[in-house]
This record gives C-alpha cells, sequence and structure tokens, in this order.
C-alpha cells in the first residue's frame, strides 16, 4: 500500500474514533470510562496521519532530500472494515439476539446469602434490571416482596415467554451477558422484540424460570409504557 | 456521484445487516475495535518513545547480562505497563529491535498484559470472597510468561522471527528523534493496526457461531471444562482487563476452568494470534502461539491445584 493511502487511512480511521466519542455512538461499543481514550486514541491517530502527510509534503518542495524504503503493507487495508463499519453500518447496540445465544446466567452477587440494604420509600421505586434480579434470587430478606417496581429494558420472545432483558458489559460488547426478568400479563406479549419498554409492577416471588440459563425472576406487569432506546444502553 | 453512491451503498449494507446474527456479530467487531484500539495506540507510542529515547546501550544497562536472569527482570517489569495485550505487542517488537534479548522481550509480551495492577483489581473485583482467585492468576500468568521465556532460551531460533521485525532504526540525536518518533509509531500503528481488525473479524465471527450449550453442560467434567474454557479463551478474545468478569458470570462451571480461561485469554488468544503473526511473522507466530497455550494450561491447572485447593 501507499504511504500517501496509509495517512488516508489514518485519518478516517482517527476520525471514525472521534466521530463516536463525539456523537455518544461509543456507548452501543464501550462502557463510559472509556471515552476520554477514544478521544485520546482518535486524536493521536489523525495526528499521526497528518504529521506524515505535512512531512511529505516538505520533503517533495525538496527533491534533496533521500526517500525511505518503505515495504508494502497489504494488511493494512484491513483498517478500512471498522472504517466502514462506524461510518456506513453504525451497528447497533446488542439486543435479544444475544439474549437468545447468551452463554451462562447471572452471577450471584457479592457476598450472596447475605442482606441487601432497604430498599428507599415510595410508591414506586425504580430499579437497574441487575439490582432487581440480584434482590429477587439472592436477598434473604425478601426486600422486593409486596414492593411496586419500575424497570427498563428491551422485550425479548423466548421459549420462557416474554421477557425483560438488559445487557451487561464489563468492558466492551464482546464481554456482554444478558440480566433478563420474565413478564407476566399480556401487555408485552404483542410488541416486537427490541423494543425499548418501562414496566412497573411486582416480583413474583420465589419463581424461578429457567434453571439452565441463570437466574430469572417472574414479574407481574401492572403498566408498560414504551421509552425510547436510553443513550447507554448497558448496565454495569 | 460519489455521495449518491455512499447513500445508496449505505441502504444495501443496513438491509443486509438485517440478519440478526450478523448485526450481533458487526456490533461484536466494532466493539472489539474500539475497545483495543486505545491501547494499540499506547504500545505504538510507546515503541516509538523506546526507538527514538531510549539508546540500544542503555537497555543493555539496565537489563541484567544473564539471558535467564533477564527473563525474569522482563516478567516482574510486566507489572508496570497497564495495558491490554495488544499495546505490549509493539512494545515487544521495539524491545527486540534495540538489541534486547528475544527471551526477555517476549515474557514482557507475555506478563504485561497479564499481571498489570488494573488486570488484579479487576480480577478481585469480580471475585469477590475469592482472594485465592486473584493469587493464582497472578501466579499462573506470570509463570506462564517466565517459562516461555526460558523456553525461548533452550529451543528458540532467531531465524522464526521475520527479519523486519530484528531490524535495529539507526541511534539519533536532538530534532531527528521527533522525526523518529513519529514515523516509527506511524508504521507500527499501519503495520498492526491491520491485524488487530483481523483478529477482532475473526473474535466476532467465532463468538457468534459458538454454541452456548457449550458453556452449560461442563459444569461436571472437569478436564474437558479445562479444555473448552482455553479454546474459548483464544476464540473470544476479551480484553484482559474484562474478561475476570465475564469468568465470574460462568457461575455453572468450577473455578478451576475459570482460571485456566483466565490464565491463556490474556496469553494468546485469536487477535494477539494475528497481531503477532503481522508483526514477528507467521513462522514465529505459528510455534509461539500453540506452546504458551500449552504451557498457560498447565501453570494455570498447577497454580489453580496450589490456591484454590483443588478443582473446585
Amino acid at each position: 500500500m501507499r504511504r500517501e493511502t496509509q495517512n488516508v487511512l489514518l485519518l478516517l480511521l482517527g476520525g471514525a474514533l472521534l466521530k463516536i466519542a463525539v456523537t455518544g455512538d461509543y456507548l452501543r461499543y464501550v462502557k463510559p470510562a472509556h471515552r476520554p481514550w477514544l478521544l485520546a486514541a482518535g486524536a493521536v491517530i489523525v495526528l499521526l496521519g497528518a504529521v506524515a502527510m505535512i512531512r511529505d509534503i516538505r520533503a517533495a518542495r525538496q527533491p534533496t532530500t533521500v526517500h525511505e524504503h518503505h515495504h508494502p503493507a497489504r494488511s493494512a487495508w484491513l483498517l478500512m472494515v471498522p472504517v466502514l463499519a462506524v461510518f456506513l453500518v453504525a451497528p447497533p447496540a446488542l439486543g435479544s439476539d444475544s439474549v437468545t445465544r447468551a452463554r451462562g446466567g447471572t452471577a450471584a452477587p457479592a457476598g450472596s446469602g447475605t442482606s441487601f440494604p432497604p430498599l428507599p420509600p415510595g410508591a414506586v421505586v425504580a430499579l437497574r434490571l441487575t439490582d432487581f434480579v440480584s434482590r429477587a434470587g439472592w436477598d434473604e430478606a425478601g426486600s422486593l416482596n409486596g414492593r411496586t417496581v419500575s424497570l427498563t429494558g428491551f422485550l425479548v420472545h423466548s421459549e420462557q415467554g416474554t421477557l425483560l432483558a438488559r445487557m451487561v458489559i464489563g468492558c466492551c460488547a464482546a464481554d456482554g451477558f444478558p440480566v433478563r426478568v420474565q413478564l407476566r400479563g399480556e401487555q408485552a406479549d404483542g410488541l416486537p422484540a427490541d423494543t425499548w419498554v418501562e414496566v412497573t409492577g411486582q416480583v413474583v416471588p420465589d419463581v424461578n424460570t429457567a434453571a439452565s440459563g441463570g437466574y430469572t425472576p417472574a414479574f407481574t406487569v401492572r403498566t408498560l409504557r414504551q421509552v425510547p432506546e436510553p443513550p447507554d444502553p448497558y448496565e454495569y | 456521484m460519489l455521495l449518491v453512491l455512499a447513500i445508496l451503498g449505505q441502504s444495501l449494507l443496513q438491509s443486509a445487516f438485517d440478519v440478526p446474527a450478523l448485526r450481533t456479530g458487526a456490533t461484536v467487531f466494532v466493539a472489539v475495535c474500539v475497545q483495543a484500539l486505545p491501547f494499540l495506540v499506547l504500545g505504538v507510542l510507546l515503541s516509538g518513545a523506546i526507538a527514538a529515547f531510549v539508546p540500544a546501550r542503555v537497555l543493555r544497562r539496565v537489563l541484567p547480562r544473564s539471558e535467564s536472569a533477564a527473563v525474569g527482570v522482563a516478567g516482574l517489569s510486566g507489572v508496570v505497563l497497564a495495558g491490554c495485550e495488544c499495546a505490549s505487542v509493539p512494545v515487544a517488537r521495539r524491545l527486540i529491535g534495540q538489541g534486547v534479548a528475544p527471551a526477555a522481550a517476549l515474557t514482557f509480551l507475555l506478563a504485561a498484559p497479564a499481571v498489570n495492577p488494573v488486570v488484579i483489581v479487576s480480577t478481585a473485583v469480580a471475585f469477590p470472597g475469592e482472594p485465592g482467585m486473584v493469587l493464582a492468576r497472578f501466579v499462573a500468568s506470570l509463570a506462564t510468561a517466565m517459562v516461555m521465556g526460558w523456553l525461548w532460551i533452550r529451543w528458540g531460533k532467531l531465524e522464526w522471527i521475520a527479519e523486519q521485525a530484528l531490524r535495529r532504526l539507526p541511534e539519533v540525536e536532538g530534532r531527528d528523534r521527533w522525526r523518529v518518533f513519529t514515523e516509527t509509531a506511524r508504521a507500527d500503528l499501519v503495520d498492526a493496526g491491520g491485524f488487530l481488525v483481523l483478529g477482532a473479524l475473526v473474535s466476532a465471527a467465532l463468538g457468534v457461531l459458538v454454541p452456548g450449550e457449550w458453556f452449560g453442560a461442563l459444569a461436571d467434567q472437569i478436564v474437558l471444562g479445562i479444555l473448552v474454557m482455553a479454546v474459548l479463551a483464544v476464540v473470544l478474545s476479551l480484553c484482559s482487563e474484562a474478561d475476570a468478569f465475564v469468568a465470574a458470570s460462568l457461575s455453572a462451571l468450577p473455578l478451576l476452568p475459570r482460571l485456566v480461561f483466565l490464565v491463556v485469554g490474556p496469553a494468546v488468544d485469536a487477535k494477539l494470534f494475528a497481531l503477532q503473526a503481522g508483526t514477528f511473522g507467521r513462522s514465529f507466530a505459528l510455534r509461539f502461539a500453540p506452546a504458551t497455550f500449552v504451557v498457560a494450561i498447565c501453570c494455570a491447572v498447577v497454580a489453580g491445584l496450589l490456591f484454590l485447593g483443588g478443582a473446585r
């Protein structure tokens, strides 16, 4: 590959990183904490390409300078793939497909079997799906029983019925795994998969519907409303 | 005209990516690239800095003269570089280029992503109440790196490493240093970047294709579990700072196979193999990666038996 092409590729690649970091699309792929890294890396890549371009233009004006030998790097063309993927395809955040093909299950939270802090007061308590599932599965005090909570996630239709799910990531989407809640009540059954909804309702005590696919508590839906996909679709 | 083509292409591509599996694969691919690129950039900047500002004689003075001792120092110095595995490949290559013994550079290559503080802390967070796991991972990863270094001293051959990785850059002074710094970093980035992308493509494809049942049915078969987890570590190519969380989530499995997963992953995986093949040459990678794979499994099993109290 020619040196000029390499430099253009570097500008594009750095630009792609900067673009997703600035627009917030990066949250589909990595944790929020990665943002400064992405901005810095994008800037460095653009700079390395730009400096080389400027140097080449200057060198071209002075015909006396000797040009270094560069071995052809065909592999560099592969850098086009993520650039095209980011600018043209812009892959969406992981959704129902990842939940149905997921490995493993929800891990026991830190110090499982111990008691959780009491839920905050209020008629409806908003909880992260992760917190809801770990309380439903491992809280010996049963702090969820009888309380109305609101949960936000996307819908998945599986053999266990309609699920409300959320992907949890540790670093990037490659290591994502789902947390799931089985929805009781027909309100969600007609909606297409991957619809984002906010539901309120109560846990069905002591129900584990899928022993093999990890812990999945059941939830009686009282109200359901569609919401737009949140800017940060994952939990951590 | 170009714009029209781009818009047409975009809608075509997006309809092609409407297949759920392909969409998931594309997301995982971009995620691996986006997550790894900053570390690769860090690595090529370090590599450029070594080439421009650290003369070969300084490195020779810092490292012990005996190769075996240098391997030990290199393994422990891996604790300092807090980065993913992608950062250490260009750095190791530059160290070899600057005259460091290949055995020591390769030990550093394996140790840096596996024993740095970030990885240790994230393992401790992912396995609360299991301090043995953290210790076992640290010891097994360090042992893997050092054993590979000593094996290289005994059997390694310099001609396996591609000529371009061995080329030493001339020493420079003053303003020229900045030129060497940026040019080295740029060339390393272009060289290694393509292979990083290749590794990400392979791992995204395999990650979607590997059936999920592989994980569930292995709880009782410890030997099969170890082997499958080792293969999965290679296939999934997770960042070494995040793999502990994935291992923790596979709660159906005993601890030992999960430890193997954590020790093998940072030492050898699909994207690392691609990076090594691109940087050091194919005949190097084809020998080094399988050897690392076996050594890592052995070290992990021994460390697991010592620190986890058997296969639980």
